[in-house]
């Protein structure tokens, strides 16, 4: 029989023969039980955001008819010019294929949609990370890019089964090469640090010196393309404030975001089909 | 029963009874030894603390020097003409690898073991082989980015490490903005990649007025460039900065550099950074420069030039200010090619050009008969040369036992000084020359600060010039004057030597009626009109000078310019000269031109000068230098007539533009 005040001390020694045991557990072994956490809790994200989907289904049926015809309108209206839309993208989709193979210029990526619900966004890290409802089941992969209505949402960081993580364009840890509209020169967009109920801004670095931007008079920046990861001309932000670096050389500015970010309910992920030409 | 109860309790402390007097000594021995200690403990806290303090911070802390990019450089006009690109590089900061490389070196002496420790190296040769291959780990991921094959260099590495730990390492220098691009996107933030950002120059005219301008060179940014940051004890690690090392780089380079700034870090005892740093500077941009020339005269004086495929100089002044609009030599060197570095192979083939020698301010010519000028302001003030001298030219004067033939054997027949001027006519001044006296041109030539550097602000301007005289050459030689060494000296031969800028600011006070142009490669607006010491001759007497130089560019010499390259409603005044020079291929022909213009109002002047390269060729001035001067005056005529067209307002913004940078 073991002394009593080692009975006194079991708890402290389970807990050191757990840790014992986790610090000695191979690294393959540890890595499948970080995955399958994040496997498991995939479930539960799901479920809570079908709950959420179902309850906005309901807050949405005791709209009056009135309204709903109204809706049905505006929708009809949106509708007819997105297909006017989608016919000239067409068009101009063919002619730049054209050009590409007549001037022997490399082709852009190609990307296949899968639009996805957000499935969880965790209030921690509101402006770095959201889940999204879409995963492997659907062919996600690592890196792709995730646009919505205002543009860019950020990259696909990791994808489990059924839904996938996107570092959105907000987070520090975030980072893209961009342009000015209208200016082919690339320059650097990082997203900042952003309080998560305040509005969510991102840095622009190198921007040559001859551009100007002001809150008053911002300049709309976007995606380059020349990055291999994003399509060029997706939208970034807006270019509010640029001050001169010490060098001399370049400028560094405030970037203001989408503020329809902070409340997205849906995004697109583009899947490469085809890689960059570059 | 007592003793169990004592064992219970745990109460096994032996108690003594009594009082031990000897336990004293044994006090006082202590007390002795904790005063000691105490003592020790006080100086070391409350005396040597500073010391201490300093020590601490010698060792653990690093500085780190970093370079402000340079100031650009602008022609009159606010055109660029030296300015700064951006320099991209990926570089790895190995500072934070150490756990990476610590692990490698955990599986290299694992893989020893393995083996039984077979052909087992040194720790520090283990270590070396796991920075290597952690390093060559992030070097192949940027090459599957990029599409490169970049290798690396294990001794650079090693060198990196040893010396330079707290700067980045650099992996692959001087990306294209995609290779930028690429990496911004796809490296993750917190890589220990990152992409680097240095300034190289940027020449938007390549080779323009590549010796004024002059190129620059990496060193490491000193202590001296860094006023005003603590940190000078630290062990410092520099980073380069671009040093002037020819031209207005050189001549400038304080105004240019820019302000370096410095980062001081705490470093753990293996040299490996803790961040954040503890104080940080940002480096500063350098002073703009405005320079006076003007590159479209520049490049209109070396297009000219380059066409010859001859070396040679032309230097074009505004006669008012003083200010330089174009300085050209030729051959030169594209100034792109010295940036970021200059390769030796590069360096040598320039030297091999002659590339390197300014010849506008370097190259030392006897001017030929462009120095008739002189004599004959020299004539003109000693009263051998009068408006009604004449001189009979016969092909040749006999000088002493020796005939001295006249400009190419011609036989002008009686001429008076306008003529003389006119054709360039040799007998003339070789006459007036004896007449006068070597000491009288010389004494002209000097009042004219021939005999000096001309202070322009470039480096290495030649001391080399000399106007002679009798009492140099019993100095020197130790040898007599003779009348042929007069002769010679009249008509811009013999030992004269002169330089183009030189000849350029003849011109230029002459065109004013005054001695002395001091020459600037600075443009100031609203530069006073340069006041000097008058030609003080009668108005009659520097007209007559001024008439022949006219009349050499209407129907003299220098006819040309009245003809085939006329330039219309430009009066211009100039001398033609063709000089002879002594070289290891032979004798070598040189063929010069110094103008004014325009006459009724002289604003610009212009010296040119042409070397030959085949021996005994003939050479004249008008065929060679001539049409440097006309591209120079025709793109200077036309601009002024845009400018007078398009009215002052337009022609203020400029100058306050300009006045702006």
């Amino acid at each position: 029989m073991l002394p009593h005040r080692i009975f006194q001390r079991r708890p402290f020694l389970t807990l050191a023969v757990v840790f014992a045991v986790w610090l000695m557990l191979p690294l393959f072994v540890k890595r499948a039980m970080r995955i399958s956490f994040f496997e498991m809790q995939a479930p539960v994200d799901l479920t809570a955001s079908y709950v959420r989907d179902l309850q906005d289904y309901w807050a949405l049926r005791t709209r009056s008819t009135n309204d709903l015809i109204a809706a049905g309108r505006d929708l009809a209206r949106l509708n007819a010019s997105y297909e006017m839309t989608l016919q000239q993208n067409a068009t101009l989709h063919r002619e730049v294929e054209r050009l590409e193979s007549v001037l022997k210029l490399p082709a852009f990526p190609e990307h296949r949609s899968e639009v996805a619900r957000v499935a969880r966004r965790d209030f921690n890290g509101w402006w770095q990370r959201l889940t999204l409802r879409k995963g492997r089941n659907f062919g996600i992969t690592e890196g792709s890019p995730v646009i919505f209505t205002g543009g860019v949402v950020g990259r696909v960081s990791k994808v489990g089964l059924y839904t996938c993580e996107v570092e959105m364009i907000s987070s520090p840890g975030f980072r893209l090469a961009a342009t000015i509209e209208g200016d082919s020169r690339p320059i650097s967009y990082q997203g900042g640090e952003n309080p998560t109920l305040g509005p969510a801004k991102g840095i622009a670095e190198y921007v040559p010196l001859d551009i100007l931007a002001s809150l008053t008079a911002p300049k709309r920046i976007v995606t380059s393309g020349l990055g291999g990861v994003f399509p060029p001309g997706l939208a970034i932000g807006s270019l509010v404030r640029l001050e001169g670096s010490g060098d001399g050389l370049f400028k560094t500015g405030d970037v203001r975001l989408d503020s329809r970010l902070s409340e997205i309910s849906e995004a697109t992920i583009l899947v490469p089909v085809k890689p960059a030409g570059y | 029963m007592k003793e169990r109860n004592a064992e219970r309790t745990g109460s096994l402390v032996e108690s003594h009874k009594g009082y031990d007097p000897r336990l004293i000594l044994f006090y006082f021995g202590i007390a002795a030894l904790l005063l000691v200690l105490g003592g020790g403990l006080a100086y070391q806290q409350l005396f040597k603390t500073d010391a201490y303090h300093d020590i601490e911070r010698i060792q653990n802390q690093r500085r780190v020097l970093m370079p402000g990019s340079r100031g650009n450089i602008y022609d009159r006009e606010g055109r660029l003409l030296v300015g700064n690109l951006p320099r991209f590089a990926v570089t790895l900061n190995l500072v934070e690898l150490r756990g990476e490389f610590l692990k490698e070196y955990r599986k290299i002496r694992k893989a020893y073991r393995e083996s039984d420790d077979r052909d087992l190296v040194s720790a520090s040769q283990m270590e070396q082989v796991a920075r290597y291959t952690v390093v060559e780990r992030y070097l192949r991921q940027v090459n599957r980015t990029l599409g490169t094959g970049t290798t690396l260099d294990s001794k650079e590495l090693q060198r990196h490490f040893n010396q330079r730990l707290l700067l980045p390492f650099v992996l692959v220098d001087d990306l294209t903005p995609n290779d930028y691009a690429k990496l911004i996107e796809q490296l993750p933030v917190s890589s220990p990649l990152q992409i680097y950002t240095s300034t190289k120059r940027y020449y938007p005219y390549g080779s323009a007025a590549a010796h004024s301008i002059g190129y620059v060179s990496s060193v490491e940014v000193s202590d001296a460039d860094l006023a005003n940051f603590p940190g000078d004890e630290l062990k410092t690690f520099p980073m380069k900065e671009s040093v002037g090392r020819t031209g207005l780089e050189r001549r400038f380079d304080d105004r240019l550099q820019g302000q370096a700034g410095g980062v001081i870090y705490r470093v753990d005892p293996a040299g490996y950074r803790v961040n954040p740093p503890l104080r940080k500077l940002l480096p500063m941009q350098g002073s703009n420069l405005v320079t006076s020339l003007d590159i479209d005269l520049q490049l209109a004086a070396e297009n000219q030039l380059a066409m010859n495929e001859l070396a040679g100089a032309a230097v074009a002044i505004d006669i008012g200010t003083g200010e330089v609009l174009a300085l050209a030599s030729k051959p030169d060197f594209n100034l792109t090619d010295t940036t970021p570095r200059i390769s030796s192979e590069n360096y040598k083939k320039i030297e091999e050009s002659g590339g390197w020698l300014n010849r506008a301010v370097q190259g030392v010519y006897p001017p030929g008969s462009t120095f008739k000028l002189i004599t004959a302001l020299a004539g003109l003030r000693s009263g051998a040369i009068t408006l009604d001298t004449v001189v009979d030219c016969q092909g040749a004067l006999m000088v002493g036992r020796r005939p001295f033939p006249c400009h190419d054997g011609h036989q002008h027949g009686p001429l008076k000084l306008r003529e003389a001027i006119e054709k360039s006519c040799n007998v003339f001044f070789y006459d007036r020359g004896i007449a006068m006296g070597a000491q009288a041109i010389a004494d002209e030539a000097r009042r004219f600060n021939l005999d000096s550097p001309s202070g322009i602000e470039l480096p290495f301007e030649t001391t080399g010039m000399l106007v002679p005289d009798p009492a140099w050459k019993l100095r020197t030689r130790d040898e007599k004057w003779f009348d042929g060494d007069t002769a010679n000296f009249a008509i811009g031969q013999g030992f004269l030597g002169v330089t183009p800028l030189q000849m350029a600011c003849f011109v230029a006070s002459l065109a004013r009626g005054e001695t002395e142009t001091k020459p600037t490669l600075i443009h100031q607006p609203g530069r006073p009109r340069i006041r000097s010491a008058p030609i003080n001759l009668p108005t009659p007497l520097y007209q007559a000078v001024l008439q022949g130089m006219q009349q050499c560019v209407q129907t003299g010499t220098g006819k040309i310019l009245s003809g085939l390259l006329k330039i219309e409603g430009l009066a211009i005044a100039g001398k033609t000269g063709t000089a002879q020079v002594m070289t290891r291929k032979g004798k070598l022909n040189l063929a010069w031109f110094v103008c004014f213009a325009p006459v009724e109002n002289p604003q610009i002047a212009i010296a040119v000068v042409v070397e030959g390269d085949t021996p005994n060729e003939e050479f004249a001035g008008s065929r060679y230098a001539v049409p440097v001067a006309h591209a120079v005056l025709k793109d200077w005529f036309a601009k002024k007539n845009r400018r007078a067209s398009s009215g002052m307002a337009s022609l203020n913004t400029t100058t306050e533009n300009v006045a702006a940078r």
